[in-house]
């Protein structure tokens, strides 16, 4: 699978049926993504990989930990991401290191979500759907908080907020506003046109600021 | 594709205002709606708080510890010691500890005093790189509570910041170098026609040391040492300027 050419969701593949079990550590995970043979690789490419990669392990991580929404899973994924990059390091073609890490690792968040938990993806696959229902910008019975409610929200209730969002809005959301990409690299990663990007991204914030005045404690 | 227009959906816009997306025509045309439409103006308002809530209060996520060695370990030259499916986990157990030994190892090295030449070719070199690239930095803003946050999340230890404004060094914005392979944070203040880079490196345990002048491919750089951070300051203005820039910002206060 050529990890560099994924674009959308829809086109994200996975390798096998849900399995219950959930591999939690190295000795599991990494035969599942480490064909044969892949590991072994020369010094040019490891130095590659940690000049690529590696930088960017601390954002990779909080990107996997808001889609995936937990730690250990995270750790998974961004194992797996890695294992990935590291395989197509050769064909980096220049530009945003950290927008090719954010892409592998967008995809390998959404591979393992749809591996372990379908569940969790419903809202990706309904994700027409869930844009046509929105059509109209500003959700007509969503209440419009002040700013000064707003500022007043406390870190579980914002935390609780944005991990509730559906996935393609809780994506863009975290991308620009808690790791800050530009729309240029958001589309890129994420795979849709820069005005996608910005219809998403608002109602994204719109849907925050609804639930934030709503059920302020 | 197209961006909108404001015609199109003027909040959209309100929203890339915000985020900094628009060329200064664009970016003018919000702020003269902005002024005459309090709908836009409420909407510039609340979401302007969110950014700020999101900024101020939400959690960082900073990868657990072992990460890093674990992903090492996984992309580590191997022999392959695995004919059939299952793999041996005490091969595999011993390959992981002796890596974290191994990157442990390389992690310190990194991070000790090197060679003040070699850091300090690696930090010019990103000064050049940047002043040849469209944008010196990554993230735009002379507002010190913007720049250093952005770096929460990305490296460890987000840098000190301090406001020179008064003293005419405005502050640019920051963006991150690699110096061997741990991202540094840099700030980049200026100085009338000048930028200046000023790159901070961990040195725990280094005692504090006073400033000292290199002079790296025609670029006056001053380094020195406080509170476990080596800082290295360069630019093409006069040494003395630098000198001036260097002594405010060891005495500036970070706090307000």
């Amino acid at each position: 699978m050529n990890v560099v050419t994924i674009h959308g969701d829809r086109q994200v593949s996975y390798d096998k049926p849900a399995s219950g079990d959930r591999p939690r550590d190295a000795s599991h995970s990494i035969p599942r993504t480490g064909k044969s043979g892949d590991a072994v690789r020369g010094d040019d490419e490891n130095t590659r990989f940690a000049s690529l990669v590696l930088p960017h392990l601390g954002e990779a991580y909080s990107l996997a930990r808001w889609l995936t929404g937990n730690r250990t899973d995270a750790e998974d994924v961004v194992q797996d991401a890695c294992l990935r990059a590291f395989r197509a390091t050769g064909s980096f073609a220049g530009g945003s290191a950290r927008a090719w890490v954010l892409t592998i690792v967008r995809h390998s968040s959404y591979a393992w979500l749809r591996k372990n938990r379908p569940t969790a993806l419903v809202v990706v696959e309904d994700l027409e759907a869930v844009e046509s229902a929105q059509a109209n910008p500003g959700d007509p019975d969503a209440e419009t908080p002040e700013s000064e409610l707003i500022a007043k929200t406390e870190a579980a209730h914002l935390e609780a907020a944005i991990s509730a969002l559906p996935a393609p809005f809780r994506e863009t959301l975290v991308l620009r506003d808690v790791q800050g990409l530009d729309y240029r690299e958001i589309a890129e990663v994420t795979g849709v046109p820069m005005g996608t990007v910005m219809s998403r991204l608002a109602r994204a914030r719109r849907r925050l600021i609804a639930t934030l005045g709503r059920s302020q404690p | 594709m197209t961006r909108p227009t404001l015609q199109d959906d003027p909040t959209l816009l309100v929203h890339a205002y915000l985020d900094g997306e628009l060329d200064p025509i664009n970016a003018l045309a919000v702020e003269q709606r902005l002024a005459s439409d309090a709908v836009l103006a409420a909407e510039y308002e609340r979401v302007q708080a969110l950014q700020q809530v999101i900024r101020e209060r939400l959690p960082r996520e900073v990868p657990p510890p072992g990460l890093r060695a674990r992903v090492e370990a996984a992309v580590r030259p191997q022999p392959r010691w695995r004919p059939a499916g299952q793999p041996s986990w005490r091969a595999l157990a011993a390959s992981i500890l002796v890596t974290a030994f191994v990157a442990s190892g390389s992690t310190w090295m990194a991070l000790a005093p090197r060679p003040a030449d070699q850091v300090g070719g690696a930090i010019v070199a990103g000064h050049i790189r940047s002043l040849m690239a469209p944008q010196p930095i990554d993230i735009a803003s002379s507002d010190r509570h913007t720049v250093k946050p952005w770096f929460n999340g990305r490296i460890p230890q987000a840098p000190r910041v301090v406001d020179l404004a008064k003293d005419d060094f405005p502050l640019v914005g920051g963006r991150l170098d690699v110096v061997g392979r741990i991202p540094v944070p840099t700030l980049v203040y200026r100085h009338a026609k000048h930028l200046i880079s000023l790159t901070a490196v961990p040195a725990s345990g280094s005692a504090n040391s006073p400033l000292v002048v290199h002079r790296v491919e025609g670029y006056n750089v001053l380094r020195w040492i406080d509170d476990g951070v080596a800082y290295w300051a360069m630019s093409d203005m006069s040494a003395a300027d630098l000198d001036r820039f260097a002594q405010l910002f060891r005495t500036a206060s970070s706090d307000q």
